[in-house]
């Protein structure tokens, strides 16, 4: 027989234990909280999808595709594959065209996991909070996709919370401009993600017109408006193309200032290159990526919708779980575990009676102690009197009223 | 001891000259000889004879520690599972082939149909070619029947063009040169001295003939109309070992085919009834294509409809004739266990070894309904394409095979443990009948074939 392994567990799927899941929780009730607030509903969308929809989007390229895990279910006799979804915005972007689809703004949130194959290793199983913002918002819906964003990550505290702006429309412009088919983008988009700055001499030797060296775009990270306002007048000058995505940058960039975001301006920013058609966002934090999204104003009509422009973001949850610290317990939680003092059907029931009188009385009241209970207090119940007795690590009292005890357990007290 | 994995078939007869140049011939395996196994390089190596597409898959599970293939079967493994454990070490120079996507017109349904034996390099073609949405049929074979009426594009070996236009096809692009490779398993070469072999054959001269897969850039083919309602009915008759058996149900019947005889493999046979279209393919592929629609009616084995119901239990098909002919039982077959019960066998391995049981057979689907049903725990099921009576106990624990006169059982010494499934052939169609014109005739052939049943007898052979 083959080899044996040390674990059941799925190559690249993750437990998560009840401390991760403290933070989880503490990071999507965050998010969530912020998002009802700004007046989001929030959606679900299945696990399984049919591959046509994320091939007929053609906006995930076919080095995404071959990460997805496809296969034939139970109804797989005609040959169409289904997907454990790779992504939430095409789903979305589905859900809108099918259900939604009466030509007014949705705003819609969600928390749920993707699905993409990994041979490194690394988790195939990503959780997102994401939002999408669909209709004619124009950039004003930009600069709301970001401020939510940091809205919903401001309880968290991260460190060093960075703001990262590009627009897509800037590559596409210069590598339109050296006479790069969309294919032919897609690859020098990712080589220049990937630091591989050979591209801009490339693109430069098919752009004789230019009078600004490419590499002031594609080499500087520049800080907000001045910035924008450097590079804008040289380049557009060479490529009237760059003209729209300027603008649409510099407005979003005011916008924020004007807020107190100070965002950075990059010029190639989040893969999915394909994906987005105008401004893209990365926000970052402790050196980590925690939020990606953009603009994608063709997808809702590449999945069957009418033409109805959107933008939307992503949380990963994954490095917020390492970058949070774990939940603290309140100073002055109460946590009692309730016991029987000895084995008898009657004391069981006075034991849960009693749980369910102090939890009545907003008190942490638990009956089976657990590997993660730490109580601060114990409650013994007994048949004769005293009928209760509460033990802390300090000294003991007795009780006859459930009412007194709650009472002396007041947090206040 | 090395476990080397050698094929049988095409590349049979070069793969034992290779051996005998590198000083480390089999003379049984030149010979052409039944066997499965073979003593090589002394006592120091086994060798083992697989069907070549089991190949790649029996050096990836570290069955074998090295093996020779054709590329693209190595190319289909490693498309699916790019994480698996072959190492590709060296293109011996044979068994030249390419694999071709070809069609027989110039236009694509919407969702463009895909018909291969190379399911997964279909795929990933699939995805380059950034198609928005398409079917891939795999096949087991005949795939350069399918198209135009059942297939948009087909992706098939072929030496060479000339061989696609003679099979009535236009080549559009060869997506892969294929040649033979020597593989080993990542681990073996990592830890195990695998020298004694490796040094004689990479001694021998290897003149690179492959060439890696590279799409092009369309497939160049119009989006079709909508396809009109069919005006014939669609008849489909199997080839191979199953094609004696429908002959003699045909034939009593009193339905003649043209160029449908035995040892005749012609794949558009012409019926004795207007209106009536026949094509041969392969058993195996038959409820699937009678389940989208393709065929009205098919002549297949039962035991195919069975893997094609527990893999698709909504499947439209079903078994409409049973022609009690071709009769033969599926059975759960071991080695060298000392259990008489399937159950017994499984407390055997159990007390053994907590690792996954092997199930190895040619009905996949079928091997993974048993091994639920029989409540095997931890469990692997290994597909195969062939040469299967050699796989226990070595390389599976377990075989779920298709047996008659329990000859090869008892030649092979091997057990049976438990005969679950009788299968005959049958007649199969959608539950959808079709309608219209078309139905008279439906029923009129159905009658006919019915007529073809043999008298009911016994459940033949067993062990």
């Amino acid at each position: 027989m083959s080899d044996t392994t040390t674990t059941q567990r799925s190559r690249g799927m993750r437990d998560l234990l009840p401390d991760e899941m403290d933070r989880v929780r503490a990071a999507e009730d965050a998010f969530a909280a912020a998002c009802r607030t700004w007046g989001y509903r929030e959606i679900r969308t299945p696990v399984i999808e049919p591959l046509h929809l994320f091939t007929s989007a053609g906006t995930l390229s076919p080095q995404t595709l071959d990460r997805v895990y496809s296969f034939l279910d139970w109804d797989g006799w005609s040959g169409e594959r289904v997907v454990l979804r790779p992504d939430s915005t095409i789903p979305a972007a589905r859900l809108y065209a099918e259900r939604l689809d009466g030509g007014r703004v949705a705003k819609l949130f969600y928390n749920q996991n993707v699905f993409r194959f990994t041979d490194d290793g690394s988790s195939r199983e990503e959780w997102q909070c994401g939002v999408e913002l669909i209709g004619d918002t124009g950039r004003a819906g930009d600069v709301e996709l970001v401020l939510l964003a940091l809205e919903a990550l401001a309880p968290l505290k991260l460190p060093d919370v960075k703001v990262r702006l590009s627009h897509a429309g800037i590559v596409r412009a210069v590598l339109a401009a050296a006479g790069m088919a969309p294919d032919e983008q897609s690859a020098a988009y990712d080589r220049l993600l990937d630091g591989d700055l050979t591209v801009v001499d490339e693109v430069e030797a098919r752009v004789p017109q230019l009078n600004a060296p490419l590499r002031l775009l594609f080499e500087v990270e520049g800080g907000g408006s001045g910035y924008i306002a450097n590079l804008r007048g040289p380049l557009t000058a060479a490529i009237p193309a760059l003209e729209p995505a300027f603008d649409d940058l510099a407005f979003v960039v005011e916008a924020l200032e004007a807020r107190g975001v100070t965002p950075l301006v990059q010029s190639v920013l989040a893969r999915s290159f394909e994906y987005y058609s105008g401004l893209v966002v990365k926000v970052e934090a402790g050196g980590q990526r925690v939020v990606t999204g953009g603009r994608y104003d063709d997808l809702i009509g590449l999945v069957g919708g009418k033409h109805v422009p959107a933008s939307g973001f992503a949380v990963y949850l994954a490095p917020l779980i390492e970058m949070l610290a774990p939940a603290q317990r309140p100073a002055d939680e109460r946590r009692i575990v309730v016991q029987a003092e000895s084995d008898t059907p009657a004391l069981l029931a006075s034991q849960y009676e009693a749980a369910e009188h102090l939890r009545a009385a907003r008190l942490r009241a638990e009956t089976v102690e657990g590997m993660h209970s730490v109580p601060t207090h114990r409650l013994i119940c007994r048949e004769g009197s005293p009928k209760y007795t509460l033990v802390w690590p300090d000294g003991s009292e007795h009780f006859e009223r459930l009412d007194d005890v709650a009472r002396v357990l007041e947090p206040d007290r | 001891m090395i476990r080397v994995a050698l094929p049988t078939g095409d590349l049979r007869n070069e793969t034992a000259a290779l051996l005998e140049h590198a000083g480390i011939g089999i003379e049984d395996y030149a010979a052409g000889s039944r066997a499965l196994r073979f003593p090589m390089l002394g006592d120091a190596a086994v060798a083992r004879v697989f069907r070549e597409r089991d190949i790649p898959v029996q050096v990836a599970l570290g069955n074998y520690d090295a093996g020779i293939c054709s590329l693209s079967w190595i190319e289909e493994l490693a498309q699916r599972f790019p994480g698996h454990e072959v190492v590709r070490v060296r293109d011996v120079g044979y068994g030249g082939h390419g694999l071709w996507l070809a069609a027989a017109g110039d236009e694509a349904e919407a969702s463009v149909r895909i018909v291969s034996e190379y399911p997964n390099i279909a795929e990933t073609i699939a995805r380059r070619l950034r198609l928005r949405r398409y079917r891939v049929f795999p096949v087991w074979g005949a795939a350069e029947a399918y198209p135009p009426e059942d297939a948009d594009v087909v992706l098939v070996a072929a030496p060479d063009e000339a061989a696609i236009e003679a099979a009535g096809l236009r080549p559009i692009a060869r997506v892969l040169q294929s040649s033979a490779w020597l593989i080993v398993n990542r681990q073996s070469l990592a830890s195990k001295d695998l020298s004694p072999l490796l040094s004689r054959l990479l001694a021998q001269a290897g003149a690179s003939a492959s060439a890696p897969l590279s799409v092009p850039a369309s497939l160049g083919l119009r989006p079709a109309a909508p396809r009109a309602p069919r005006t014939r009915l669609r008849l489909a008759l199997p080839d191979g070992h199953a094609q004696s058996h429908t002959i003699a149900a045909l034939q009593t019947a009193g339905v003649r085919v043209a160029g449908y005889e035995d040892g005749a493999v012609i794949r558009r046979p012409a019926i004795d009834m207007d209106g009536v279209d026949v094509k041969v393919i392969r058993p195996q592929d038959m409820p699937q294509q009678v389940a989208i629609g393709q065929f009205d009616l098919a002549v297949t084995g039962r035991d195919w409809l069975f893997d094609h119901l527990v893999q698709f239990p909504s499947s439209p098909v079903e078994e409409i004739i049973d022609l009690r002919r071709s009769i033969y039982g599926l059975a759960a077959i071991v080695k060298d266990v000392r259990a008489d019960t399937v159950a017994g066998a499984l407390r055997e391995w159990r007390a053994k070894s907590d690792a996954p049981i092997r199930v190895a057979s040619e009905y996949p689907n079928i091997a993974d309904h048993f091994a639920r049903e029989r409540h095997f725990g931890r469990y692997s099921v290994i597909p195969i394409a062939g040469a299967s009576e050699g796989f226990v106990p070595e390389d599976a624990e377990i075989l779920i095979e298709g047996i008659d006169t329990g000859s090869s059982v008892r030649a092979n010494k091997l057990t049976v443990l438990e005969r679950f499934y009788e299968s005959t052939n049958c007649v199969i169609a959608n539950k959808q009948r079709p309608e219209g014109a078309l139905r008279p005739l439906f029923d009129a052939l159905v009658e006919r074939l019915r007529s073809g049943a043999a008298e009911p007898v016994a459940a033949g052979g067993g062990a």
